[in-house]
């Protein structure tokens, strides 16, 4: 990924390194979560039924649509066109 | 001071990070080290903590900043660089002596640093700020990734700690506590970690975890980077490789386009496994997986085989080798090209993309006469996919290229009758040495003929000479009946090209095949083939057959001989009839596949009508009578009468006949409407005839537990209605129940077809749109009743986005094509988008509301009908009656309140 070389729009955002922690932001990086439950995914979505994979393709198209059963060469005009 | 410059710098930019690790590892070398002795540990512990702390103040720093930051992820890269920079320092200022005397690694300055580091980030790990805890998850797992130990304190809290952040709310969390443990993984899988047993336990553990976590995390980016991050072992590799098929594409694609090319030598995986990879990959629903795994497998497979020979798999992405032909034969053995080359596989497929992308290949490659003379299953396919390649792709630039490298009709004719006498000669001698199976040798020549039927179909029959050869060639090929099915199919495919289209052409066509069947039947009569002179070629030994006329020689033989062999060889007789019949059957069935014409006009298929499928159809034997069937539905194709008088038939065959031949009859059926279209519209239709059909259809649909007999009468149905053969509103709604009711939540070919034909066919014609919108409320009506019904572990869809679809699938607006009546509203002359007619969202409006005000009407059928009336499109223009209807419906429902 190139990094984008200018971004105008937004300040750009940084560190200061040296100045001494804003109490609130340390507020913020000390306290603990009050359970573990509340920063943990919901247990209803620790298991996938599917496992998370897509079901058989069946490949459904409009080109079975259009021609017969029993004759699956004859179809308007697709064999033309394909090699032309 | 001096460090919060340079971490101020390295922010900014990742260009000036290696100045910049140097000068802090000058800082932290001034302050470890004693100046004077370069090599040996200083004492100054104040100092060394001193930066040790101030290290750590910037971490602190860094983790309230938030993911979409550059900053952040500028400093971890800062962060992990240095750590390697000074360990590997460290390292190197360890004499060698002392390495050896210790078993575990060296304590260091730097070693020291990571683990205050690390015991700062740990507690922020369970930090309330999701920020906090993705910058210090993130932090943790880089420096896992930059660094070759972890000492053992830490080892075990920090892999407790990630694996809490695998299961956290935030799946940007979960990605980076994945890349973390996915490398920790990889370090227990292969070095047996310092406790032994003990740790190996937990190492799968650590590794069942994260596999877990691979099938089941709800984020796909958790997913892939955990694809892209575990270790590639015997274990993990079937886990991974099913991420094939992963919901998501991207993830799809980084396993074909990025895990698979490092893997290594394809040839390690099974062959079954490079089958299915090819086939999800190249048949993939997104084009980029698609194009991935073309590349893989025309870059990287064809290198395994074609690349030079013992050099270290390293995953190397060099320069592609020269062209080898033999690397090319051994990739097609390699996918098993006998099996996955056969119509329908997927062998062709890899192949067209193969030719695709390389060109090379397709110069290099040539067929001369040597190449002809010793074909193999692999070698023929290339031949054969290089022509379908050549002449089917590129809008005719490769011809000039086909024409040079292949051969011209009479030649192809001549190898042709060689590979046939080959196969014929082999298949004589299985049936005369009752063998029951095909050896391979046998298959591989069956395969070879194929291919060049394949090839022979391609070819340009304007020269008189090699057309001519050709057509006595397969003339004379298709009255031996032992031919297998697939090399007969083809040959009639290539004999009708051969005749010519044009009608005269047709009639040749159906003349000559049907003198070839004529001359299979006869064999029911004929000698035993072991009494056929075996030396001679099977050509000659074919004419004296047709034109001698051995039947009564035959019986004359027979009745000498005793009665209790007499019986055996009637029943052997009987089966041989059986067998003939079926084959000639066969030859019928392929050539009508190929005609078009009308079959009064044709007296040969007249002929054959009535004295082979006619008897066929009357058959005591099931196969028989089947085969028959099939080969009347396809003269009913060719003649309206026919089809008229047979529907009944093929009704009652669906009420009698077992699942494959309901399945047949629905196809029939469905090719017979839909060729006839007045059939079953006109006014001199029998209505009983029209109900029966419309009934089998309700019943195949409903065939829970047959599930190819519901698919025949989806694909059936669609068809049908796309055509607007059926207009039926019943069969309407029965459709759209099967796609959304749980009983055919596993039929994964249903539910395909309909969630294509659904939208098509509401969206291309107003007509079907009004149908549908007719069918909206019995369709709610029914899936609510449904939902009552459900078992538990039953699942549905809810109704609010049947609601939804079915708003959709009746907008007007999303009509492709706008007839007169939509557009006739605002013909002012001026040039004006023309508000698209509403009315048949009016109409369902008034449906709806009516509906929720009737007694009975259940809560549960309330709610998502009430919702679906805020999704309607209604336009001013709408037939101000309706428009006057649906507003006093609407007052009449607040006032009887009833939402």
């Amino acid at each position: 990924t190139g990094a984008p070389t200018k971004r105008k729009e937004k300040e750009p955002f940084e560190i200061d390194f040296s100045s001494p922690l804003d109490p609130s932001l340390a507020e913020m990086i000390y306290t603990p979560a009050s359970s573990n439950l509340a920063i943990s995914l919901p247990k209803t979505q620790w298991t996938s039924k599917t496992r998370n994979l897509l079901p058989d393709d069946k490949h459904f198209n409009s080109r079975q649509l259009v021609r017969l059963f029993l004759k699956p060469k004859a179809r308007i005009g697709a064999r033309r066109s394909s090699t032309g | 001071a001096q460090i919060c410059t340079i971490f101020g710098d390295a922010q900014k930019t990742i260009a000036g990070h290696r100045k910049l690790v140097i000068s802090l590892r000058k800082i932290q070398e001034a302050c470890c080290y004693e100046p004077t002795k370069p090599g040996k540990k200083g004492e100054a512990s104040f100092e060394e903590d001193d930066f040790n702390v101030e290290i750590a103040r910037c971490v602190i720093r860094l983790v309230g900043v938030k993911k979409s930051e550059g900053v952040g992820d500028r400093i971890v890269r800062f962060l992990g660089l240095f750590l390697r920079h000074a360990s590997e320092k460290d390292a190197a200022l360890v004499p060698e002596n002392d390495l050896e005397e210790t078993q575990s690694f060296p304590e260091t300055p730097s070693t020291r640093l990571t683990s205050h580091v690390l015991s700062i980030l740990l507690p922020l790990l369970a930090s309330k700020e999701k920020t906090v805890r993705y910058r210090s998850t993130q932090l943790i797992s880089h420096i896992i990734n930059s660094l070759d130990s972890i000492d053992d304190e830490h080892y075990n809290l920090l892999k407790a700690g990630l694996l809490k952040r695998t299961k956290d709310r935030e799946p940007m969390v979960r990605v980076q506590a994945v890349l973390g443990l996915g490398r920790l993984a990889g370090n227990e899988g292969d070095e047996d970690h310092a406790n032994g047993d003990s740790d190996e336990d937990d190492a799968n553990g650590l590794l069942g975890r994260l596999l877990e976590v691979l099938q089941n995390d709800p984020s796909a980016d958790v997913r892939r980077s955990l694809l892209l991050n575990l270790p590639l072992t015997p274990a993990t590799l079937p886990y991974l490789l099913e991420r094939a098929r992963d919901l998501d594409p991207a993830t799809r694609r980084a396993l074909y386009s990025r895990l698979l090319p490092a893997l290594g030598d394809f040839r390690h995986l099974s062959l079954s496994m490079r089958e299915k990879l090819l086939r999800w990959g190249l048949r993939d629903r997104d084009e980029n997986v698609r194009k991935a795994t073309a590349r893989l497998f025309r870059e990287r497979w064809i290198e395994d085989c074609a690349g030079p020979k013992n050099v270290a798999q390293g995953g190397v992405l060099g320069e592609a080798s020269p062209p080898s032909v033999d690397g090319l034969l051994e990739l097609l053995e390699r996918i098993d090209v006998v099996n996955s080359g056969v119509e329908g596989g997927v062998a062709l497929e890899a192949l067209k993309e193969f030719w695709e992308g390389r060109p090379d290949y397709r110069d290099a490659i040539n067929f001369d006469d040597s190449f002809w003379d010793h074909l193999t299953a692999e070698s023929v396919f290339m031949a054969r996919s290089f022509n379908d390649f050549c002449r089917q792709e590129g809008e005719g630039k490769y011809e000039a290229l086909v024409e040079e490298k292949m051969p011209e009709v009479t030649r192809l004719a001549f190898f042709l009758q060689r590979y046939m006498n080959d196969l014929v000669e082999r298949l004589r001698r299985i049936d005369n040495a009752a063998e029951d199976e095909e050896d391979d040798d046998t298959i591989e020549s069956e395969f070879i003929l194929e291919q060049l039927l394949h090839i022979a179909q391609t070819l340009d029959y304007t020269d008189e000479v090699g057309r001519r050869k050709m057509f006595a060639l397969l003339r004379e090929t298709l009255a031996i009946a032992e031919l297998p099915e697939e090399v007969t199919k083809l040959v009639v495919d290539v004999l009708r090209g051969v005749c010519g289209s044009e009608a005269a052409g047709e009639r040749e066509f159906c003349g000559v095949v049907l003198e070839a069947v004529a001359e299979v039947h006869d064999t029911i009569s004929a000698d035993d083939p072991m009494v056929e002179d075996e030396d001679e070629s099977f050509h000659s030994a074919r004419s004296e057959l047709s034109d001698s006329t051995p039947t009564k020689a035959k019986q004359g033989k027979k009745s000498a001989s005793k009665d209790s062999e007499n019986e055996e060889e009637n029943e052997e007789k009987a089966i041989r009839e059986i067998m003939v019949n079926m084959k000639c059957l066969h030859i019928a069935q392929c050539m009508l596949q190929n005609v078009e014409g009308n079959l009064q006009l044709n007296v040969h298929l007249v002929t054959m009508l009535n004295n082979l499928v006619v008897p066929a159809v009357r058959s005591h034997e099931a196969p028989i009578r089947e085969r028959g069937l099939l080969c009347l539905g396809l003269c009913c194709l060719l003649d309206k009468t026919l089809a008229e008088e047979n529907l009944t038939l093929f009704v009652l065959c669906f009420s009698k006949g077992h699942e494959a031949l309901q399945i047949t009859t629905l196809h029939i059926l469905c090719d017979i409407l839909t060729t006839h279209a007045t059939l079953l519209s006109s006014p001199t239709t029998d209505p009983a005839l029209q109900k029966s059909i419309f009934k089998i259809f309700h019943k195949a649909l409903k065939a829970t537990n047959s599930p190819d007999v519901q698919l025949a009468a989806t694909t059936a149905l669609c068809k049908l209605m796309l055509t607007s053969v059926i207009q039926d509103e019943d069969l309407l709604k029965q459709l759209v129940l099967c796609y959304f009711e749980p009983a055919t939540k596993d039929n994964a070919g249903v539910r395909q077809a309909l969630s294509y034909f659904l939208p098509v066919y509401c969206h291309s014609r107003r007509e079907n749109m009004e149908r549908m919108a007719k069918v909206v409320i019995p369709v709610m009506h029914s899936l609510v009743a449904l939902g009552d019904e459900l078992e538990e572990e039953e699942e549905m869809v809810g109704l609010g986005v049947v609601g939804g679809m079915l708003v959709d699938w009746t907008d007007a607006r999303k009509v492709v094509v706008q007839d007169a009546a939509s557009v006739s509203w605002d013909e002012a002359g001026r040039k004006q988008v023309k508000e698209v007619n509403g009315d048949i969202h009016i109409d369902l409006a008034e449906a709806i509301l009516e509906k929720v005000m009737t007694h009975g009407c259940s809560k549960e059928e309330k709610k998502p009908l009430l919702s679906m009336l805020s999704k309607l499109y209604i336009t001013a223009n709408s037939n101000p009656e309706k428009l006057g209807s649906v507003s006093e419906l609407v007052v009449e429902a607040i006032d009887v309140k009833v939402a």
